[in-house]
């Protein structure tokens, strides 16, 4: 369980999030909606501790982010997947893969390729182990970028704008192999600007606005007239996502 | 006058000062090359106090002229303490710190010239500060140095000639002992000259052939 209590985090003068409450239970899927600005990436960045929270607390399965010494078995249970991608430009796709099992959760090499290998056949890429990141197209990356994240078998895991920097075409690469993870019952807090595909795979949806939750509920209800949409900010904004 | 001319024995003394520089150069790169890098490392890790005061040592190496380092560690050391220090010595360990000192300068900028993303990339995957620097770091900071590496080295084999000054017998000395010799000056620093130049060439060229495979995978150079 990933457990949100209270977060405030500002950078400088201006206040980023101001008093976030989430809990994240396992084999859910949670969309994070909201206009740029919002405070989304801030949230994920703060999951996974790569900000300083100014207040409040983050657990992911009683491991308190905030503790340097938990921090790093909070990180081994959460993946994050960047919305640039993020790889290693030096290593080899399976290099970029295999990094982190070897060094951190100790596997044998061949133990950890085999995985990695496994992992790019079930995304298409399976012929492409030995090819740098340079030679992939944009979609391609992000699809080696989440086996990145899967290969540490993670519980939960954290998707920071995964798409945003991808055309239609390879935006839609990537959300198959995103439902396809939902349907396998992998537990994710997705951040991101599809608001359609957010409605087809989340269980939950949660709205920030100015760095505050405005609402937090099951997909159905958050698109029911009655539900989210009775929230003015979540209607404006839902009206030009769809505009666009 | 049969002492006077310039023979083809004369090219192998000069060869063998030369090879007095390269040793020299060798010596001192690798020691400067260790001691520049364990500089970065200590900055990497923001260690307090020691790192302010690498940082002004390398400014002091930097910022000063080689042949004043020099005379300061040949002549002054072993006058404020006493001790004997050899010519060969006393270039090795001047040449040693001045190295490491723009090595340091190097490396820092090349470790810093790495984005922060891919700081963060590793880090989340819960690898240690070791392991980012080991793993991402390093071999990314390696291919932007390799540049700046070979130019700072090729500029050090040159600077060898400077031991000369303190009675080192190297090719510049030698040299200059065939000039008061032959009084042929012309001829005597056009082959000082040209052997420097093929040894500087010689590095340059295993340099760029290092660097071509350090970047040959790297996406700036677009593949």
């Amino acid at each position: 369980m990933i457990k949100v209590e209270n977060v405030k985090k500002a950078f400088g003068q201006t206040t980023v999030l101001d008093g976030i409450d989430l809990t994240i239970e396992p084999g859910e899927v949670v969309s994070i909606l909201g206009s740029s600005g919002s405070g989304k990436s801030t949230l994920i960045r703060c999951i996974n501790g790569l900000e300083k929270l100014n207040g409040g607390q983050i657990t992911v399965d009683e491991f308190d982010v905030g503790k340097p010494r938990e921090l790093a078995e909070a990180r081994k249970r959460s993946g994050t997947v960047f919305q640039l991608f993020n790889l290693y430009p030096h290593m080899t796709v399976l290099g970029n893969i295999t990094l982190a099992p070897i060094e951190v959760l100790k596997k044998p090499r061949a133990e950890a390729e085999a995985t990695a290998l496994a992992l790019l056949e079930s995304v298409g890429l399976g012929s492409r182990a030995d090819a740098y990141p340079a030679q992939l197209s944009g979609g391609q990356r992000q699809r080696v970028g989440i086996c990145r994240a899967l290969a540490m078998q993670p519980r939960y895991l954290l998707l920071d704008e995964v798409t945003s920097a991808l055309d239609p075409e390879m935006t839609a690469e990537v959300l198959a192999i995103l439902a396809k993870l939902a349907q396998e019952g992998t537990t994710m807090l997705f951040v991101t600007h599809e608001v359609e595909f957010a409605r087809q795979i989340s269980d939950r949806i949660v709205f920030l606005d100015k760095g505050r939750l405005l609402v937090d509920l099951p997909t159905k209800e958050f698109f029911a007239a009655d539900g989210g949409m009775a929230q003015p900010r979540v209607a404006q904004f839902l009206s030009k996502m769809r505009k666009d | 006058m049969r002492f006077a001319d310039f023979t083809a024995f004369d090219l192998v003394l000069l060869a063998q000062g030369l090879g007095v520089n390269i040793a020299l150069f060798l010596a001192t790169s690798l020691i400067g090359l260790v001691i520049g890098i364990a500089w970065a490392i200590v900055r990497y890790y923001r260690v307090p106090v020691l790192s302010e005061v690498i940082t002004f040592v390398s400014e002091l190496l930097k910022n000063s002229p080689v042949l004043v380092q020099l005379f300061l560690v040949f002549f002054g050391l072993p006058g404020l303490f006493h001790i004997r220090v050899t010519p060969v010595t006393a270039a090795t360990i001047t040449l040693s710190a001045n190295t490491a000192a723009f090595i340091y300068v190097i490396a820092v900028s090349a470790i810093e010239s790495i984005g922060r993303d891919q700081i963060e990339a590793a880090r989340v995957f819960g690898l240690t500060r070791w392991q980012v620097l080991r793993h991402v770091l390093a071999p990314q900071a390696a291919a932007f140095a390799v540049g700046p590496l070979i130019a700072l080295l090729v500029n050090q084999l040159q600077v060898t000639s400077l031991i000369s000054v303190i009675g080192v017998v190297d090719l510049t000395k030698i040299g200059n002992i065939l000039n008061m010799r032959t009084l042929k000056p012309f001829v005597v620093w056009t082959a000082v000259g040209l052997l420097y130049y093929a040894a500087a060439k010689l590095v340059a060229l295993l340099g760029t052939r290092f660097e071509n495979r350090l970047r040959a995978h790297s996406a700036w150079r677009g593949l």
